[in-house]
């Protein structure tokens, strides 16, 4: 997968008006790489039929 | 004499008020004078409640030698994080934000230990609204007791170093992801993560509603189980708390291990650097021999846990942070700024599958858990770190990885499970760092693993040793 540049993390800042200083943009745009990597594995679960509930939950 | 005193288990203090041998007077005087002489280096306190906490111990004491009915904890003193509310006392959440906040009401956890006679000695430090990887602390830098240049953990930062040095009796902290665990484990304290419903949250800041918990620490097990006891429990001020009945934690101790069947999570156990693997084999055999049925159990997705975890709770986080991200981001240390507006822009996408990565990780626990009455796991996968290196620039896409997701992975699965789970001491390094074994149960079993650790810290001699601070 390609990484997100800063230019591209700036862009989607303004465009969620984050205010992302100069000083953080190179940071978050790593953060934000990594995370997006870590996540990418998750496309090879069968995940379309899991239930997205919260939490375990006790029906009382 | 006093040191011996402070050291002294919960139960055992607050027997020693209720037959009149020791003040509840004397006892907060000893736990401020250690605070006076230890924490301008340990920073765990934002706050001393001083001259409020004399006055009740000596309302405490008027009340015993009128021998009057008290409460499990009467007199006996207890810090917070200052995640929860207190009333009359300023509750910052470890941030410039709320640098003059003061709370107007008691959280519920807070006035149930009142409710039992405990005194309020003062607030704890911890990350910034309890999210981890804090670089500047504004109320302070906290310090591994054991090593002052070591981190003592988070998001409880505060409550790992004043229950492990003696600066209370026991203490409160708040587990999302392992924010209890993880300072109990790197200062050698207990700390206990309850079944998500077991104890009201209400009047807790919160990072992720699903996930948060509050918690006690102490320097033993029993001590845990004491103040679970009393905390633990509905409140309709917390529309997620179970009506349960809560069992008696403390007199479901004792229990013999024979046949109790524990499984050692593979992983978690081969991501453990080779001192924290050898305590955890050491802590494997030990309860082998007090008769458990110990093996080991595959989890595939637990190495996952922990980006799976901060998608989910950094995403709640950032929602909730956002207004002020925008209008008073400047006042945010900036590893907490950094990391919230990291969040608020991962896909939305991303979060949806991390919630049902996080409904496989959730049924990988479950089922390793019909088969087993609890797991074991190491708390962290090393002892605690140098400070400074949590504090050097992150300069790429896989430092970020490293620090923030491989731990994580530890103390995560039980929270993104919903079950309980506790850090007990077992062992130290070389270098005379605590290490942590970590116990996971069944939902609403938070007895068994209590029982688990009880057997196990009786059985070592872990709990008898205090950090070396004079």
């Amino acid at each position: 997968m390609s990484e997100l540049t800063v230019e591209h993390v700036r862009a989607m800042a303004n465009a969620l008006t984050l205010p992302v200083q100069d000083d953080d943009l190179a940071e978050v745009t790593h953060r934000l790489n990594a995370f997006l990597a870590a996540l990418e594995p998750l496309a090879e679960l069968s995940l379309e039929t899991v239930e997205p509930l919260p939490s375990w939950l006790e029906l009382e | 004499m006093a040191n011996d005193v402070a050291f002294l288990e919960a139960g055992a203090l607050a027997r020693l008020v209720r037959e009149k041998k020791l003040s509840p007077v004397e006892l907060v005087g000893i736990y401020l004078d250690r605070i006076d002489r230890f924490d301008h280096r340990l920073r765990a306190y934002i706050t001393v409640c001083r001259e409020e906490a004399l006055e009740t111990a000596r309302r405490a004491e008027a009340s015993v030698m009128r021998g009057e009915s008290v409460g499990p904890l009467h007199g006996l003193p207890f810090a917070v994080k200052d995640q929860f509310a207190a009333r009359g006392v300023r509750t910052t959440q470890g941030s410039r934000l709320f640098a003059s906040t003061v709370a107007d009401r008691d959280a519920t956890v807070v006035a149930r230990l009142k409710h039992a006679g405990g005194i309020l000695l003062g607030k704890l430090n911890l990350t910034e609204f309890a999210l981890g990887g804090a670089q500047e602390f504004p109320f302070g830098q906290p310090r591994n007791p054991w090593n002052e240049e070591h981190d003592p953990g988070g998001s409880s930062s505060g409550s790992g170093i004043a229950t492990a040095a003696a600066l209370a009796a026991v203490t409160l902290g708040e587990d999302t992801g392992g924010s209890i665990r993880s300072p109990a484990g790197w200062c050698g304290a207990v700390g206990v993560r309850p079944t998500w419903g077991r104890v009201s949250r209400a009047g807790v800041f919160p990072l992720c509603w699903s996930m948060d918990a509050a918690g006690p620490l102490g320097r033993t097990v029993e001590d845990a189980a004491l103040l679970l006891g009393v905390i633990a429990g509905r409140d309709d001020a917390d529309p997620t708390t179970s009506r349960r009945a809560v069992p008696d934690y403390v007199a479901g101790l004792r229990r013999d291990l024979s046949g109790v069947r524990l499984g050692v999570i593979n992983e978690l156990v081969a991501g453990a650097d080779p001192d924290m693997r050898s305590a955890l084999e050491a802590a494997a055999a030990l309860l082998r021999r007090l008769g458990a049925v110990v093996d080991s159990v595959s989890l595939p997705l637990v190495p996952m846990a922990g980006a799976v975890f901060m998608a989910i709770a950094d995403s709640e986080g950032a929602g909730l942070h956002r207004p002020w991200l925008r209008e008073r981001g400047a006042e945010y240390d900036r590893g907490t700024r950094r990391r919230l507006l990291t969040a608020a822009l991962l896909p939305a996408a991303a979060y949806h599958q991390a919630v049902r990565a996080r409904a496989l990780i959730r049924a990988q626990v479950h089922e390793a858990l019909r088969r087993h009455d609890a797991l074991l796991a190491p708390m962290a996968p090393t002892a605690a770190p140098l400070i400074a290196s949590a504090r050097a620039p992150i300069t790429s896409r896989d430092e970020a990885a490293r620090r923030f997701f491989t731990r994580r992975s530890f103390g995560t699965p039980a929270s993104l499970a919903g079950v309980p789970a506790l850090s007990v001491p077992c062992g130290f390094t070389s270098s005379g760092l605590p290490l942590g074994l970590q116990i996971l149960g069944r939902p609403f079993d938070e007895a068994t693993i209590l029982a688990v650790a009880h057997a196990y810290e009786q059985a070592t001699d872990w709990h008898h040793r205090h950090p070396p601070l004079d």
